[in-house]
């Protein structure tokens, strides 16, 4: 199993001191907590894409190939890349160059986005979401397969005769993950083509989640791919940490209460109740996440958001410590705990490789 | 079978909740006269003001309001009264609908209502609630009924019946609607949401 953060890229305002951080600064610490990532044992980090303002990683693949050339073990991934108004073959290059940079050390997440002037400022139409991240992927998908590629569909110029560049490290497209919190469609697709889920759930309750995540198991044994463990899910999470757990209630209320998302809205007391939020010890934040296989069965990857809500740079780390050090070598050892010998690993680039050549190997004997 | 009413009254003693009761009288007599047996819920808003704001904010219903929504959408017949606010329905009353989803009602038998303190407001019923009602395909019964403060002391005149008089017969048409239904599926199991996804997913290209 992989555990990992990530990340958003808002810049917010922190409640406490009043102090908005600098584009440039927000930008810095985000490559500080991926560094840090790696320092304190995780396995991923993954940055969203966004193109509006309070957010600012509009570029994945440039700051995860600056992190690729200052990490060694971590897996670099995105969380989302949006399939709707990037062209798919832009996706097919940047993602391949990254992987040969990272020496494979690279996968991503689908998601549609939720902005609806993001789509038009790209040319897109939102009422078109669905449509396109099936056709977009679709093309995806083969141009990371196929050398050359002739293709015609609804939303971009026809191909032909096209070879996207590079071509993929060994051979193995990058493993991607499909994100959607709502979309049946989305966790279908997932499921069509054998690729992961990820259920952003940090803000949902865990009956939904459950459906969700039932939903895409279901159909991944429908498409053929293997039984429903077999597929591979990702599920995030929402912490904060002090030793004492009253202590980590008092410093992370105001940022709570004040938080983009759900600020003004409930108490933090009933969002930890019915959400995977979790304020307090790293023992409850253990107890939290080992409760999540309950909802969606053995699962892959546990992504952890902490550096949103304007909590300083400081803080972020001193939680990665507290992550790291107290929290992930627990999960690793319980996790394996009672896990089925079907339940597959994390997807790893050595590892498809690997499951490359062996099924190459069977048809060729 | 079930008949839901939901009220958005915020004062108590509250008019509104005096009629949404006395509509659901109504309907019960007579689909007891047709030998049908009425369990009636009240759902009040002002109970659910909080969790109401807290669902605009996060996008998920708290449970009490999950519970609620539950009854609305489960329910055999819905009795929907709202007192009226600068000339329409009150804001909690709108945002408790907004929070359904558009397509949970339709089909729905609903009889809507409100009350105000002056019977000049009565057509709120029709250009505010009966547009958002056919909006949501339910199926609203013609009479609507309107109860300006007068009416709860007053009769009938030559040009009208009396506010018991357009009660009994808002609650008959909604109980002929109710009677004339069949029964939905009536289950309680998720699992028969992941089915329903299925069912819908079938029509996608993948298969």
């Amino acid at each position: 199993m992989q555990f990992g953060i990530f990340t958003v890229g808002d810049v917010t305002t922190d409640p406490t001191t009043g102090r908005t951080p600098p584009e440039h600064e927000r930008i810095k610490a985000m490559v500080a907590i991926a560094l840090k990532a790696e320092e304190v044992g995780l396995d991923v980090f993954a940055t969203g894409e966004h193109h509006n303002p309070p957010f600012v990683p509009s570029s994945p693949t440039t700051m995860l190939g600056y992190v690729a050339a200052r990490t060694e073990r971590l897996i670099l991934s995105t969380a989302t890349t949006l399939i709707t108004t990037n062209d798919p073959v832009k996706i097919a290059e940047d993602f391949a160059m990254l992987q040969h940079l990272a020496d494979g050390r690279v996968d991503l997440m689908l998601g549609r986005g939720n902005t609806g002037p993001v789509y038009p400022w790209f040319g897109q139409d939102i009422r078109q979401g669905i449509p396109l991240a099936r056709e977009n992927y679709g093309l995806l998908h083969r141009l990371w397969r196929e050398d050359v590629v002739d293709w015609e569909g609804t939303f971009r110029t026809p191909l032909q005769g096209f070879t996207a560049t590079p071509r993929p490290l060994d051979g193995v497209a990058p493993f991607v993950w499909h994100g959607s919190i709502r979309s049946p469609e989305i966790a279908d697709q997932a499921a069509y083509y054998g690729d992961g889920f990820f259920h952003n759930n940090i803000f949902w309750p865990a009956e939904h989640t459950r459906r969700m995540v039932q939903l895409y198991r279901r159909r991944y044994a429908h498409y053929g791919h293997g039984s429903p463990e077999e597929a591979v899910v990702g599920l995030g999470g929402q912490v904060f940490m002090r030793k004492n757990s009253q202590d980590a209630v008092r410093e992370f209320r105001p940022y709570f209460d004040n938080a983009p998302v759900y600020g003004h809205g409930p108490s933090l007391e009933d969002f930890t109740e019915q959400t995977p939020l979790t304020v307090g010890s790293p023992q409850q934040v253990i107890e939290r996440t080992l409760s999540f296989r309950e909802t969606v069965g053995d699962y892959q990857r546990q992504l952890f958001l902490m550096d949103h809500a304007g909590l300083p740079l400081k803080t972020v780390l001193e939680q990665l410590d507290l992550l790291g050090e107290e929290v992930v070598p627990v999960l690793r050892e319980e996790f394996a705990k009672g896990r089925p010998a079907e339940v597959p690993d994390a997807p790893t680039h050595a590892a498809r490789v690997a499951a490359a050549a062996a099924s190459k190997g069977e048809s060729a004997a | 079978m079930k008949l839901v009413a939901v009220s958005a009254g915020l004062s108590t003693p509250s008019s509104t909740r005096l009629l949404a009761d006395r509509l659901a009288e109504a309907a019960g007599g007579e689909l007891a006269t047709r030998g049908l047996d009425l369990e009636t819920e009240v759902v009040e808003l002002r109970e659910l003001a909080v969790p109401v704001a807290n669902n605009l904010v996060t996008g998920f219903p708290p449970p009490p309001l999950a519970a609620a929504i539950d009854s609305v959408t489960g329910a055999a017949g819905l009795i929907a009264v709202t007192p009226v606010f600068t000339a329409s329905y009150s804001g909690l009353f709108k945002s408790f609908f907004d929070l359904i989803d558009p397509a949970a009602l339709t089909g729905k038998p609903v009889l809507i209502a409100a009350t105000g303190g002056t019977a000049r407001h009565s057509l709120v019923l029709e250009h505010a609630l009966r547009p958002l009602f056919s909006y949501l395909r339910a199926a609203v019964v013609p009479t609507a009924v309107y109860a300006a403060s007068e009416d709860w002391g007053s009769g009938g005149d030559a040009y009208t019946d009396g506010l018991p008089g357009r009660i009994r017969r808002a609650g008959g048409e909604l109980a002929a609607l109710m009677a004339a239904r069949p029964a939905g599926p009536a289950s309680e199991d998720p699992e028969d949401d992941v089915t329903a996804l299925e069912r819908q997913l079938s029509d996608l290209r993948f298969d």
